[in-house]
């Protein structure tokens, strides 16, 4: 078992000592844009946004959306001084600060092999800290699948200049030249005479004068020598997980704390009007009431006064208009307000017309996260100095957040993330943080937030609904001629930008995420429409991925069909073996239908079906095996073969993982997951409206990983979640002949569509 | 009130109609058992009462006086010099990788251990229907079962270096 650091008491949990090295810190980084750790660099927008006057704003849209398809990796500033990212132990082991937090996806473990791999010290000597907000190194959110793929570089060269630092001054010490000098156990040793040797700690200690950072880059070891990287080390975390000793933000604890509960909005558009005390004030336990303008709360010994309290303030809404699911619907659909196109090759818009051409629309509903562990934040508010312990995936827009709400400097602020009970996007944005610091201020003392499930699934953001309108032609020989994609979907992204973003990039490259055409067609066109739904929707796995996949490569299946093609080889003879991206998606196919023996006929009663995506340069492609119960309309995912190239793999089983819980999630997207609205408040409030596959419904997984070969590793948390929900679909329609254009396949829309449908081929959506 | 956790007795300030998961939560500091719905679906605050498997939120202290409770701290042993002895059911689960963010695996393994307790050599049908009220939102399932069936087999062969359920 390797070695783990069971976090320390909550109270201290994740809190950083001082250097024990005693070494300066001399880099200053300056703070880095909120969009970089989504995907986005900050620098290629700032180019688009500066390129406005000469090239126009169609151009810019252009450019933005084609350079989310090349997955350009975040540039982003990261610390050059090792010293920001290493601290030699007392014992002559090494922890690693990461700034990067670990909710499920085994970033740390990881990052942490990158790093052992370019330092060469042994795994059980190296050691991970989550960094604070106090430790600003660069890089402040955990999404997007970007984690590795902006790290690589800048980690191994951190280590590997650390390493070389430290062997410099080995030498110093040893009076040996430093090429002698070879890293052994805890310490460096000659390479002739093991006996000369000096442990890190005590060589750290001896150190007299700055730490010199060396101008030419230290030599990085060459892919194919890795030993490190490419192995399914095991996590890091998981003894203190399985033990029960692992803290996340619900588990945050201080003395003297008390428990905070927040009067929540009766519907979507509620706004409040007016509040009292009530009775709340003179409840059983209760410490403070809060009745701001726009927030009102309670403070009291447990969390059950808390609430209870919290339901007697005397609180007045204005319930707003009293949004239906289909006047939501209505407003999700494409044509309605300006269309962006965001891909633009040849003349797809003449060729396609209603003679010619084939066309479907499909729809994607409302969907949430679901994340086990709700919302909540531990804040300690004092006049100098505010600390708040939360589960986060923005550490650094939390403490924005926290100084902003509280009036007072980010500098006295400062975030704590814990272990984190799911992240999926939503936990991008802690708004029990804020809550628990307006609370703690107010009271005095510190105050834990933690919401209901009620709350966590009523007051969040959304996976958007969507609506597409798909059109192509085919040539006599079967092959696409044109192809278009119409896609219109509430805002992603543009949800958490000034207004002003929005305007100028017109579509939301969150929603339009996937939803390129990445075939080799001659003339092929995207187009975006940004649709303003009453109910607040955001970040959640894969942005538009999930829905984006599922249209295009439904209706892809639809046209091979059409073509009277294979949907496998349909596929490959419309993807480019000269354009290293396509090659990449073929090869994918290639292998998840090898794995799935697409070639051989599926067991009696089930069918196959096979789907594909090309998201953050990660290339996956599953096949799906299905049988439906005829009488119920019940579908049933048996098994699904996964291949995924994203590059390079640091940890072949972490990666697998990834693939697993991506297939879990589409499975439940596809079949089950659905958020309704009606008189204007969000129906599901807990898990009986809104239930999660289990391992009943679960099917089993192979997944088999590819690389790029060109050593360049790509993100693996997101990109597996697109093509699940079309493959499922995809086999629903070899098996039975329906083909489901709406999200979820749940059995009432099979049956509907089956009775309904004569022609498939023809059929209007679902 | 007085209760019965992990083989230890606890007096505890809250009354009889409080639910057991907030007390060992927040008045106990026993974090290990987690809150995921409240409404006894999804079967993260699962801890063992009397041996049964009970979902801690919907349980009022009532209903456990008197009563062994089984948490999660409760589950991994210590040798004479201190050192941990995982359960069979931990060691399977770090041996397979299972979990991802782990919110729910306290619940998992609880629930799992009274299983195996009742059905020492399960079939795949037994284990689906078992853990099939667990929430996983991470998606662990396949490993869940996995590592579920192979601690079965070290537990029933007495081959596993951790404690008896």
């Amino acid at each position: 078992m390797t070695n783990q650091r069971i976090p320390a008491p909550p109270a201290s949990a994740a809190s950083e000592q001082s250097s024990q090295s005693g070494a300066k810190r001399r880099w200053r980084p300056t703070r880095r844009g909120f969009l970089i750790g989504l995907g986005v660099t900050g620098v290629g927008l700032a180019l688009g946004i500066g390129a406005v006057a000469t090239v126009g704003i169609p151009y810019v849209r252009l450019r933005v959306a084609g350079m989310l398809d090349g997955a350009e990796a975040p540039a982003g500033e990261m610390p050059t001084d090792p010293w920001a990212w290493f601290e030699v132990l007392p014992d002559s082991r090494v922890r690693l600060y990461l700034a990067k937090v670990e909710m499920g996806q085994g970033i740390h473990t990881a990052l942490s092999q990158i790093v052992v791999e370019e330092l060469g010290v042994a795994w059980d000597d190296l050691e991970v800290a989550q960094a604070t907000t106090a430790r600003d190194l660069g890089g402040g959110q955990t999404g997007g699948s970007n984690s590795v793929s902006s790290l690589f570089a800048p980690l191994r060269q951190a280590a590997a200049t650390f390493g070389e630092m430290l062997r410099a001054e080995a030498a110093t010490q040893l009076g040996l030249p430093a090429t002698s000098l070879v890293i052994a156990g805890r310490g460096f040793a000659a390479v002739e005479d093991p006996a000369r040797r000096i442990d890190l700690a005590p060589l750290v200690a001896a150190k007299t004068g700055e730490w010199e950072v060396s101008k030419e880059p230290a030599p990085l070891k060459a892919p194919g020598n890795f030993q490190v990287i490419g192995q399914s080390l095991p996590r890091r975390d998981f003894v203190a997980k399985l033990t029960g000793q692992a803290v996340y933000g619900y588990d945050a604890r201080l003395e003297g704390m008390k428990y905070g509960a927040v009067v929540r909005p009766p519907t979507i558009a509620a706004t409040l009007k007016s509040v009292r005390p009530g009775n709340a004030a003179t409840m059983a336990g209760v410490h403070t009431v809060v009745t701001d303008k726009d927030f009102a709360g309670v403070v009291a010994d447990t969390r059950a006064q808390a609430r209870a309290a919290a339901d007697q303030m005397e609180v007045e809404w204005d319930a707003g208009y009293p949004w239906q699911q289909a006047e939501l619907e209505a407003i999700v659909t494409v044509g309605n307000g300006e269309g962006i196109p965001i891909q633009t090759e040849g003349e797809a818009g003449k060729l396609l017309d209603e003679q010619t051409s084939l066309s479907a629309e499909y729809r994607s509903p409302f969907a949430v996260h679901a994340h086990l562990e709700a919302q909540a934040a531990l804040a300690d508010v004092k006049p100098d100095r505010v600390r708040v312990w939360c589960s986060t995936q923005s550490a650094s827009l939390e403490r924005q957040s926290v100084a902003k709400v509280l009036g007072v400097k980010e500098e006295i602020v400062e975030v704590i993330p814990t272990y984190l009970g799911g992240g999926f996007g939503r936990k991008l944005n802690t708004e029990a943080a804020t809550e628990a610091a307006r609370l703690s201020q107010a009271a005095g003392v510190p105050v834990h937030v933690g919401w209901t499930r009620v709350e966590d699934m009523r007051n969040g953001y959304f996976r958007p609904a969507t609506h597409h309108q798909l059109s192509a032609r085919l040539d006599d020989a079967g092959m696409l001629v044109a192809f278009e994609h119409r896609q219109a979907s509430g805002d992603v992204a543009f949800s958490f930008f000034p207004e002003v973003a929005g305007a100028l990039l017109g579509a939301d490259f969150g929603a339009y995420r996937g939803a390129t055409i990445r075939y080799a067609v001659p003339n092929k066109r995207t187009i975006a429409w940004r649709s303003k739904v009453p109910v607040r929707t955001g970040w959640w796995r894969g942005l538009g991925l999930l829905a984006n996949t599922f249209a295009l490569e439904s209706f892809v299946d639809e046209l091979a069909h059409a073509a009277g093609a294979d949907p496998l080889a349909f596929r490959i003879q419309h993807l480019d073996d000269t354009i290293p991206a396509q090659q990449r998606v073929k090869a994918v196919l290639q292998a998840a239908a090898q794995l799935a023996r697409w070639d051989t006929p599926a067991p009696e009663g089930r069918a196959r079906g096979i789907a594909c995506c090309l998201d953050v340069d990660t290339a996956v492609a599953m096949v799906a095996e299905v049988s439906v119960d005829r009488a119920t309309g019940q579908i049933r995912v048996h098994h699904v073969s996964a291949a995924m190239d994203p590059g390079l793999v640091i940890n072949p089983d972490g990666a697998r993982a990834q693939v697993e819980g991506n297939v879990m999630w589409g499975v439940g997207s596809a079949l089950i997951e659905e958020v309704t609205i009606k008189d204007g408040q969000i129906e599901p409030g807990n898990f009986d409206r809104y239930p999660l596959l289990t391992m009943k419904e679960a099917p089993s997984v192979d997944v088999v990983l590819l690389e790029a070969g060109d050593g360049k590793p790509r993100g693996v948390g997101e990109p597996p979640i697109g093509p699940v929900a079309a493959a499922i679909g995809n086999a629903v329609f070899a098996l039975t002949g329906v083909r489901l254009r709406q999200l979820p396949m749940n059995a009432a829309r099979f049956m509907r569509q089956a009775s309904s449908v004569t022609s498939a081929a023809q059929a209007a959506p679902a | 009130m007085r209760l019965d956790i992990n083989g230890e007795t606890h007096d505890v300030a809250a009354g009889a109609g409080e639910l057991l998961l907030w007390v060992l939560r927040d008045e106990l500091g026993m974090i290990g058992t987690r809150f995921g719905c409240g409404a006894g679906i999804c079967g993260a605050c699962t801890v063992h009462v009397d041996g049964v498997a009970t979902r801690s939120c919907l349980t009022p202290l009532a209903l456990v006086e008197g009563k062994q409770i089984r948490t999660i701290e409760g589950m991994a042993t210590a040798n004479a010099d201190g050192s941990l002895v995982l359960h069979p059911l931990q060691q399977a689960f770090i041996d397979d990788q299972v979990p991802q963010c782990a919110w729910c695996m306290s619940g998992q393994l609880m629930t799992a251990a009274a299983f195996l307790v009742q059905y020492p050599t399960p079939t795949e049908d037994e284990i689906v229907e078992a853990m099939g009220n667990n929430y996983c939102r991470c998606g662990c399932y396949t490993r869940i079962k996995r590592a579920v069936a192979k601690a079965a087999v070290h537990m029933a062969a007495g081959t596993q270096q951790g404690a008896p359920a």
